[in-house]
């Protein structure tokens, strides 16, 4: 099979279409075995100047004057102890010298320079597990394994987030089957709980939409996966084909099949290009593959953490209306007894005020269990 | 991603140094790296996150200097520079430097002509770097995120790092020329063969000139040695900018330029370079003259001051600037010199 190399078919925005498989054949025959090697960084260790003459075609003598001239204590301070948080005085360097007059603003104006939690989040998040091996060896990482990076957006339209939509960066394997995505999408959608309960509070079931409504599909490339572990999993895709298929719309065949049966590195995708989840009937999510590379030895290793989230967009959540402290856990509409319409409520707020000491329900109002879309953070 | 101030201009001087010392050795460059304590690039107070973002953006700003269409010289030189920038980094555990697959080929090519000129110390580093896995193999240089909104910045390649583009001559080579002399020796022989007297062709059958092969090659060779005078000059220009030679070699320049162009320019300059005195009583509302051509050394002169217009100095220092950045820019577009506006 003629080795894909990937391109753009619209510059700077999306490559063409390619089968992610042929990445890692398509590198792993230009390379050799140390740099594909996943080994742990080992001490320093000088190599042998026989083995530079071999390799570059020079003499011994040679190679041992490059190892002196070439090596990286000439580009380094050789002076005493530098601190790298002190900028030089008189630095040649403009870019030092923009950067400290920011620092030394930014010493004027704020008071206590530490990191927000949000950026101990993003931070940790992005870091945690960084070169993390497994305990069991067959929960290694195999050389020349692909890894992508893909950008999940939020369905939740808040007026804010019109220029730049909020979304999660997750790490995947191209190994790993579609379904072990479609099960670490986290979404607020999957916990809501369906129905009315102003008359019966404590009986909010315990079922929530992930479990009641299973379907779910990908789509890439002009093909749906869809999700048909479950017998309740329906083919929600049918109705899209069908509807392309009714009149001549310009859409080539559109095809369904199982998301249980693709691997990542089966599937033929544009990188930079979005795509579609889909999930409980409705809510939709876009994917957009933002890089695929070779597994790095200073990656995260371990099989079992993948998918990895990387990154996640700070939702704040809404509070109660009462009591301002605690997450709203429900909402109430058309409620006589609230200012406005509609209001959220924390369980003990909510109880306060519609009912009674004997439980029974005060005023008119209809209320629903409510999931605030912060609540993964 | 928003880039890192002031580094672009930190590595074009670095890299422009290394390319006026016209050597590709790794001693020259690590002697300009030291005077300039470039491994200094990363210091300054931050935090992890915001240390591992600027360090990525820095090898990238590095990494595309690595490729064509950049010359020889200035790829030996982002070579060396992300040895020193990736071995530099206080960032634990190290960003790496990102390669994509279709630029291998580039860089396997780039690596044999280095061994066949016997640069031992370029080879030498690539391969310290490849040894200490200093890089990502990824399918596309850069993460796409489908940012259409952002402005995305057209590709500025610095004129000067570049190799003078070769179109002509890639596109007459020698063997070309050498096809078209066979070619046209075989149209004459054939010619000859139909004609009635044998030795040559019939004057009706003349319809093309015959040494057409012999003038495209010397017209090739012209081209060729201008580009050549015109880049040497160009250099000049740039190293001497307080010599007289200098206004002697704008004039050149200028010359290369559109007679059209540059009367279009001088049209433009004085039209809108008179600025009417308003009335004392609206005087602190006086219209500042503000010279539309020289981009970025716009900064540099007074902005909207409250001087009169008139005001001769900025005119005499921007006037270097001006020249130098339109030198820089527009090769062979015509210099304006700001005049001191006649009111």
């Amino acid at each position: 099979m003629a080795a894909v190399v990937p391109d753009y078919e619209l510059a700077e925005l999306y490559t063409r279409a390619f089968r992610v498989g042929t990445l890692g054949p398509g590198w792993q025959r230009l390379l050799g075995p140390p740099d594909l090697s996943l080994a742990a960084e080992a001490e320093k260790e000088e190599e042998e100047d026989a083995a530079v003459a071999a390799a570059l075609g020079c003499a011994p003598g040679t190679a041992a004057e490059l190892r002196a001239v070439c090596s990286i204590d000439m580009l380094m301070s050789c002076e005493k102890e530098e601190d790298p948080d002190v900028i030089p005085e008189d630095s040649s360097l403009l870019t030092l010298r923009i950067r400290k007059k920011a620092l030394e603003r930014r010493e004027e104006t704020i008071i206590v320079d530490r990191a927000c939690r949000q950026e101990t989040l993003t931070y940790e998040m992005e870091s945690h597990a960084t070169g993390k091996r497994p305990d069991n060896p067959t929960d290694l990482i195999e050389e020349g394994e692909l890894l992508l990076t893909l950008n999940v957006f939020y369905p939740v339209i808040f007026q804010k987030h019109k220029d730049h939509k909020p979304y999660q960066t997750v790490l995947v394997l191209g190994s790993q089957k579609l379904t072990e995505l479609r099960d670490s999408i986290s979404c607020v959608s999957d916990l809501q709980i369906g129905g009315e309960f102003s008359s019966q509070p404590d009986q909010a079931p315990e079922h929530i939409s992930k479990d009641l409504y299973k379907s779910a599909f990908f789509y890439f490339e002009g093909i749906f996966y869809n999700d048909k572990r479950y017998p309740e999993c329906r083919d929600l895709s049918r109705t899209i084909i069908e509807w392309s298929e009714s009149h001549d719309r310009g859409y080539e065949n559109l095809q369904s099949v199982k998301m249980e049966d693709y691997s990542f590195n089966d599937l033929s995708l544009k990188i930079g290009f979005p795509y579609l989840y889909c999930h409980q009937g409705n809510c939709e999510h876009i994917i957009i593959i933002t890089d695929i590379r070779l597994i790095h030895h200073d990656d995260c290793l371990d099989r079992n953490l993948y998918p990895l989230l990387v990154k996640k967009h700070w939702l704040c959540t809404r509070k109660c209306f009462v009591c301002k402290m605690y997450t709203a856990r429900w909402v109430t509409n058309r409620d006589s007894l609230a200012p406005e319409d509609p209001c959220f409520f924390c369980d003990v707020c909510f109880r306060m005020l519609h009912y009674d000491a004997e439980g029974n329900k005060l005023g008119e109002f209809l209320a629903y269990p409510y999931v605030d879309p912060g609540i993964f953070n | 991603m928003s880039a890192v101030p002031g580094l672009k201009e930190d590595c074009e001087e670095l890299l422009g140094a290394f390319q006026q010392a016209d050597t590709v050795r790794f001693e020259r460059f690590a002697e300009l790296w030291r005077e300039r304590r470039f491994h200094t690039i990363f210091y300054g107070r931050m935090r992890a996150l915001e240390r591992n973002k600027i360090t990525k953006k820095t090898l990238d700003v590095a990494q595309q200097y690595f490729f064509p269409p950049y010359s020889f010289q200035i790829r030996v030189g982002a070579l060396y520079l992300l040895y020193g920038l990736y071995n530099a980094q206080l960032c634990q555990p190290k960003q790496k430097i990102r390669i994509a697959l279709k630029h291998w080929p580039e860089i396997q090519k780039f690596q044999l002509d280095l061994l066949d000129a016997q640069h031992y110390d370029a080879v030498y580093i690539f391969r310290r770097l490849r040894l200490a896995r200093a890089f990502h193999f990824t399918a596309m240089p850069k993460l796409l995120t489908y940012r259409t909104k952002k402005k995305i910045e057209k590709n500025y390649f610095k004129e000067e790092f570049k190799d003078p583009s070769n179109r002509v001559n890639s596109l007459i080579t020698n063997d070309v020329l050498e096809e078209l002399m066979n070619i046209h020796d075989h149209y004459q022989k054939m010619k000859c063969v139909i004609s009635a007297d044998k030795s040559q062709p019939d004057k009706a059958l003349s319809l093309i000139k015959d040494d057409f092969v012999v003038n495209l090659k010397d017209i090739t060779l012209e081209h060729q040695e201008w580009q050549q005078n015109r880049m040497k000059l160009l250099q000049n220009a740039k190293v001497a900018p307080e010599t007289e030679d200098k206004k002697k070699e704008e004039t050149l320049l200028k010359s290369e330029g559109s007679e059209r162009a540059n009367a279009l320019a001088r049209i433009k300059y004085k039209s809108y370079s008179a600025v009417v005195e308003v009335s004392r009583s609206r005087r602190h509302r006086q219209v500042q003259l503000e010279s539309s051509e020289s981009g970025p050394s716009c900064g540099k002169s007074p902005g909207r001051s409250k001087k009169a217009s008139r005001t001769p100095q900025p005119a005499r220092r921007s006037e270097m600037q001006v020249a130098e950045e339109t030198v820089t820019r527009h090769i062979g577009m015509p210099v304006i010199i700001e005049e001191d506006s006649e009111e």
